[in-house]
């Protein structure tokens, strides 16, 4: 009896406990460690003991460092156009979807889902053999299509630094449209009909209707898909290593794959660190940045 | 303002399921029509159907003698007030109101005029600048209703407004669209299951069943002389009392008895209980018809036992059954105060002149309908006089 009181008393501290110390163990300890590490000359590349260097390297990173900043200027380029084209047709798609009812549609839509379920580096692997410049499917079809004549010439795709980000981008789209398109699927399916059929009463146009009502009610519901895929674009990491490596030279070289490179190929543990945590702080501003901009807009 | 007609409208959907069939109303310029029934008589869709919102599958629908079966709902001159408020939830109050001005390219100076109007008529003025999520049920709905009002339709259409609010603003509101028709002297309908609010706000009572247009009459035409047994008891709170009986004759008299009751039928009744196709009938008694006896004789009488009884100060209502198990709600106004308690056995006595009878088998009333209604030959609906 004694024993049941103590535990109902104590329940809601002892039951969450669990989950606490593993995030504490898993989030919390890795974060405090690499924020640590960030301000020592941490490298496995010389025998040296471990110094503390205070803000040097962030320093190094802010002032010194061109392929930094080039690789922020990638990250931001290859997030914002897969956003904003992934945003655009993912809601086209599911405002479609919504429209019509035809038959096949459940089965289209779990088709959609598939490009998401297949494994990233099987998803590289594949898109390596279509950009492929001399043997590549796109480029073939390209050529029995005559677009290869009327675009001057072959595509290099990812093997030409102009293009590559473009390539990137466009598997982004592939992959990910898709689940923009399912979550806005999900919010139009919870519009009541009835502001609908008062704008018909009212004389709008179908035209008018979409964007005067649809469009502004899901609103937050494109927000929240947007803000998701920001976070991940941000981050896009495997597509990007096994394709290019960040190449050709560092045309492709985003935040993550710089970091990934400063940590595991130059073993420059102290500096990769630091980058980290300004990624860390970049994803955290611009997520807190649209959170506010949302709120603020009262969507 | 516009006349509506319905002409044989139907609305079959897929499946050959009809939700509307053969409705034929008139609807009178400035009049204030209520189609009322249970939930799935096909009201909403009859208003649907007039709105465009619905395809109608046959009949003709006039506004202002003019078929708008293939109008779309934005020519037709019509403003809908829906169950929901279907307000447009990132628009503020103003341009709430203001939309539909907007899409019809109506000069701002104009829209501010008509929305300042109809936010003063609808006392919401403080509320303009919010959005709809910061209002009320009850301010929502007027939002809803000055929607409507500053398009300045031919038409005003309401689909169960009032449904969603609770009891004491859905009075309230009430009282206050019916102001509201009489401010404008439009032509309206509303569509309510609510029985009172069809009694309360209409000048004439589409009362629908099973897709099927039962009556259509004043409030009170089909409070007294209700066509069928639907009627009788979906018109009036507390409702009809049905009771079980059979016609015969006794020295002279027609009595009407089944189990606890023997009434003698009033003379002006005779004629058309006369012609009943057949014995068995129901016989009909609002509960304000039928009084304790006390120890006063009467040549009808009702014997029942009490089984509940209600207090409501100026009267009481008295719930009853014939049977020991309490199975049946027969239900007496009593206006005097009584000295009578639960399980008591009590002795009623009706008021013969005004009880209504039915047929047993039908359900159809078997005393002549008065007033503007007629008999159907076609089912038994009954359609509205020329």
């Amino acid at each position: 009896m004694r024993m049941g009181d103590w535990y109902d008393r104590n329940a809601f501290w002892l039951l969450p406990s669990g989950a606490v110390i593993f995030i504490l163990m898993l989030m919390i300890y890795p974060l405090g460690y690499t924020i640590y590490n960030s301000f020592t000359d941490w490298s496995l590349t010389h025998g040296d003991k471990v110094n503390f260097v205070g803000f040097r390297n962030y320093l190094d990173i802010f002032f010194r460092d061109d392929r930094f900043w080039g690789s922020v200027g990638r990250t931001i380029y290859f997030t914002g156009l897969a956003m904003v084209v992934e945003v655009i047709l993912g809601v086209l798609i599911a405002v479609l979807f919504d429209a019509k009812d035809f038959s096949g549609k459940r089965v289209a839509r779990s088709i959609m889902l598939m490009a998401m379920m297949a494994t990233p580096v099987a998803v590289a692997m594949v898109w390596l053999l279509i950009f492929e410049p001399t043997a590549g499917v796109l480029n073939y079809l390209f050529k029995s299509s005559g677009l290869e004549a009327l675009l001057g010439g072959k595509q290099l795709w990812i093997t030409d630094s102009s293009s590559v980000i473009p390539s990137l981008v466009l598997i982004d789209i592939w992959e990910w449209t898709p689940l923009i398109a399912l979550i806005v699927i999900a919010g139009l399916a919870t519009l009541s009909r009835e502001p609908y059929e008062s704008a018909m009463v009212d004389g709008a146009t179908p035209f008018q209707i979409f964007f005067r009502i649809t469009l502004p009610m899901i609103a937050p519901t494109i927000g929240v898909a947007a803000l998701l895929r920001l976070i991940d674009c941000l981050k896009t990491f495997d597509i990007i290593y096994v394709m290019t490596m960040g190449g050709p030279g560092y045309s492709s070289e985003t935040l993550n794959i710089y970091t990934y490179q400063m940590s595991f190929q130059y073993f420059n543990f102290g500096y990769a660190s630091a980058l980290l945590v300004v990624f860390l702080c970049l994803v955290l501003g611009i997520s807190l940045l649209v959170t506010y901009l949302r709120r603020g807009l009262e969507l | 303002m516009a006349k509506v007609e319905l002409k044989n409208i139907e609305k079959i959907y897929e499946g050959n399921v009809r939700a509307v069939s053969n409705a034929n109303v008139v609807i009178e310029d400035r009049e204030f029509v209520v189609f009322v029934g249970p939930s799935g008589c096909g009201k909403s869709t009859t208003l649907r159907m007039i709105a465009g919102l619905e395809e109608i599958s046959s009949g003709d629908l006039m506004i202002d003698e003019v078929l708008v079966n293939n109008l779309p709902p934005k020519d037709r001159n019509i403003a809908m007030v829906f169950q929901n408020y279907a307000l447009y939830p990132h628009m503020s109050v103003y341009e709430n109101m203001a939309f539909g001005l907007r899409i019809r390219k109506i000069p701002n100076d104009e829209i501010d005029r008509r929305v300042q109007d109809a936010a003063r008529i609808l006392s919401i003025q403080e509320y303009l600048r919010r959005k709809p999520r910061a209002l009320s049920g009850g301010q929502r709905q007027r939002v809803a209703v000055g929607r409507a009002i500053v398009r300045n339709p031919k038409v005003f259409l309401f689909d169960e407004p009032l449904s969603n609010l609770d009891a004491k603003l859905r009075v309230q509101m009430r009282t206050e669209i019916a102001k509201l028709h009489n401010r404008l002297n439009a032509t309206m309908i509303y569509v309510t299951h609510d029985q009172v609010e069809a009694m309360t706000m209409g000048d004439k009572i589409v009362v629908m069943k099973d897709g099927l247009i039962q009556q259509i009459g004043s409030p009170l035409l089909l409070y007294d002389h209700p066509c069928n047994r639907f009627v009788a008891g979906f018109i009036g709170s507390p409702p009809m009392n049905f009771l079980e009986g059979r016609l015969r004759e006794e020295d002279g008299s027609l009595l009407v008895e089944g189990e606890g009751f023997k009434f003698v039928t009033a003379d002006i009744h005779r004629d058309d209980l006369g012609k009943a196709p057949s014995p068995n009938v129901i016989v009909g008694i609002r509960p304000e018809h039928l009084r304790i006896a006390g120890s006063e004789e009467g040549e009808s009488i009702l014997n029942a036992h009490i089984t509940v009884i209600e207090e409501l100060g100026a009267e009481a209502h008295m719930y009853m059954s014939r049977r020991a198990d309490d199975t049946e709600n027969l239900i007496s106004r009593v206006e005097q105060r009584h000295d009578y308690h639960i399980g008591e056995s009590a002795r009623f006595i009706p008021d013969m002149e005004h009880v209504r009878y039915f047929d047993a088998d039908s359900g159809r009333a078997l005393l002549g309908v008065i007033g503007p209604i007629r008999m159907s030959s076609r089912r038994s609906a009954l359609s509205q006089d020329e």
